[in-house]
């Protein structure tokens, strides 16, 4: 009922968009989430979120050379991370290396109508950071990772962060509803960081940027989550105080309860 | 009938259709809120059991099940606190508490503790936290778990054969009682040095922080063999000095760290002071050197596990540690 809501909504605009004018080349693409906002809660494992979508004046053509593409690209909050690589140390596995990625996305998730090396150049790619071969890593100055090992480190740190279900890349996910229509899905893991997340489309003809559309999308902790966690993060004193408090209650209620019959 | 569609089959078909996932604000993962409640009460069985606090049980549990070693550590400090409340009370009424060693142990124990989280933070930062704690594991649970085997062992052959343990001599002295800054201890019929006390104090409270444990095990015999308090005094002062040593770790670690998830503790606690009353009701049928030998394997059993972990090839070099921004 919501989709189709939607897709009225979206007929709607992109049938005002084009009455507005074509010269803008910007408004052949059309883009909408099926919600804005992701909270999290007690029960939270998870969701996922729809993009809905019409790329109006194409000519679909399946896997035709010289048809249009199309990739959604969701990006989270950023973060340095640092990936640490493990080595014998007088018999025990400790940490050894370690190199620091900065301003790198918590989340990114690639959704495509083909194969990401196809859409276009490399070098167009990496300047749109599209594609998990293409995201900008940028490293800190100061490391202890030998020059032949920077690409181990890298690619560790993707695959790492894939199997967390953090990054991922699904090409031919974008599903199309109509000719000009399309929709496709997002996973959200539990373990996703709370922020400003971006959702990025892009449409591509024969390797040229046709134009680009960005919504954002916010994920917050709310209700008791958001409490306990702001609790924590700003008032250490009183949270550690709580924590203590509820700990001794418990365990006198406990030994009051129990008492010995 | 009623056993066919009993509370098996009823909570089999309640976990498929919605499996009961609680999202913990501060580890930022959701866990099955089950089987964290049944960690809770099997460590709170053996502690009851072994009369102990149950912390180096419960932390090493929470970590091999895939909470941050940090969470982990920081919340066991909160549970401990709960588990040994509740025996406190019950020492506090029969007055079996030194007060004022006690104190001189908490003091200690506060000192060792603050130095603990400065450390826990710095070895965090630098990538050696997870190493440092499998090792401590291994060697103060492998020296522990084997010095309880021993003895143990020993007590039991000594009650097989018949013969009674050499008694100890009255007045007896070690290099302890020789040190300077003598206080006495009226409760513990006691006149030794501050300088053993409160090291003592401080190096349980240090270890309590970085390891997520009480330290009672360790505390117990170092009470009673190098400082000579007596027996009956023993288990409630030391109690008495964890529940305060390890509320101060808490709030440490909730300033310093900020990795004490009070959703998991309270669900720990609730599971703990649960199981540690049945265990303590079956403890009281089983013999003390039977006990400190079942408990003495399990110390080197989770020891053990640590030292595997250090030892064999990992399945996996790479570790991600997330510094700045979201989620740090």
């Amino acid at each position: 009922m919501t989709r189709l809501v939607l897709i009225l909504c979206l007929l709607l605009t992109s049938a005002a968009a084009g009455a507005a004018g074509a010269q803008e080349r910007n408004r052949t693409l059309v883009t909408a989430l099926s919600s804005d906002m992701v909270s999290i809660q007690s029960n939270f494992t998870g969701t996922d979120i729809a993009i809905f979508g019409q790329a109006s004046d194409i000519q679909r053509q399946p896997n035709a050379p010289g048809g249009y593409d199309l990739v959604i690209v969701v990006e989270g909050p950023p973060q340095d991370i640092t990936t640490r690589r493990k080595g014998r140390f007088l018999g025990v596995w400790v940490n050894r290396e370690a190199e620091r990625f900065q301003d790198v996305p918590s989340f990114y998730a690639v959704a495509s109508t083909g194969p990401i090396g196809d859409l276009a150049d490399r070098s167009l790619l990496d300047e749109l950071g599209i594609g998990l071969n293409h995201i900008n890593l940028a490293v800190s100055g100061s490391s202890n990772v030998a020059l032949a090992d920077r690409d181990d480190f890298r690619k560790a740190f993707v695959r790492l962060r894939q199997e967390m279900g953090l990054y991922s890349e699904k090409t031919s996910s974008i599903e199309f509803l109509t000719e000009t229509m399309f929709r496709t899905t997002i996973p959200l893991p539990a373990n996703i960081p709370v922020g400003t997340y971006k959702v990025k489309s892009s449409l591509f003809h024969q390797g040229e940027l046709l134009s680009q559309t960005q919504q954002s999308l916010a994920v917050a902790k709310i209700g008791f989550e958001q409490i306990t966690f702001e609790l924590a993060q700003d008032f250490p004193l009183f949270y550690g105080l709580l924590a203590v408090s509820l700990a001794i209650f418990t365990g006198w209620l406990a030994g009051v309860i129990f008492k010995k019959d | 009938m009623a056993r066919i569609i009993g509370p098996e089959a009823i909570s089999c078909s309640l976990f498929r259709r919605n499996p009961v996932q609680l999202y913990l604000p501060i580890a930022e993962i959701p866990v099955n809120i089950f089987v964290i409640f049944g960690m809770g009460g099997a460590v709170g069985f053996l502690s009851g059991l072994f009369g102990i606090g149950g912390g180096f049980l419960l932390t090493p549990l929470l970590i091999f099940s895939g909470i941050p070693p940090a969470v982990s550590v920081a919340t066991v400090t909160t549970q401990v606190v709960a588990s040994s409340a509740s025996a406190v009370v019950s020492y506090w009424r029969r007055k079996a508490i030194d007060l004022k060693l006690a104190t001189v142990l908490l003091a200690g124990g506060v000192l060792g503790s603050l130095i603990g989280v400065i450390l826990f933070q710095v070895l965090e930062s630098v990538g050696q936290l997870d190493v440092v704690i499998s090792l401590s594991y291994v060697t103060f649970l492998g020296a522990i778990g084997g010095l309880m085997l021993f003895e143990s062992v020993r007590a039991i052959r000594r009650r097989k054969l018949g013969t009674a343990p050499k008694a100890r001599k009255p007045g007896q002295h070690n290099w302890i009682h020789g040190l300077p800054l003598k206080m006495r201890f009226r409760r513990s019929k006691l006149y030794v040095s501050v300088i053993p006390v409160v090291g003592l104090g401080a190096i349980i409270g240090f270890l309590g922080t970085i390891l997520g444990i009480g330290g009672g095990f360790m505390m117990v015999p170092a009470l009673i063999y190098l400082l000579r308090v007596p027996t009956g005094i023993v288990i409630g002062t030391s109690l008495f000095q964890i529940l305060f040593t390890m509320a101060a770790a808490t709030i440490f670690h909730a300033m310093g760290t900020k990795t004490v998830d009070i959703v998991l503790a309270i669900t720990l606690m609730v599971g703990g002071v649960i199981g540690a009353q049945f265990g303590a009701r079956m403890g009281q049928n089983l013999r003390g050197d039977q006990l400190r030998l079942l408990l003495a394997l399990l110390v080197l059993g989770v020891g053990m596990r640590f030292a595997v972990d250090l030892l064999l090839v990992p399945d996996d070099l790479y570790s991600i540690a997330i510094r700045k921004g979201a989620g740090a």
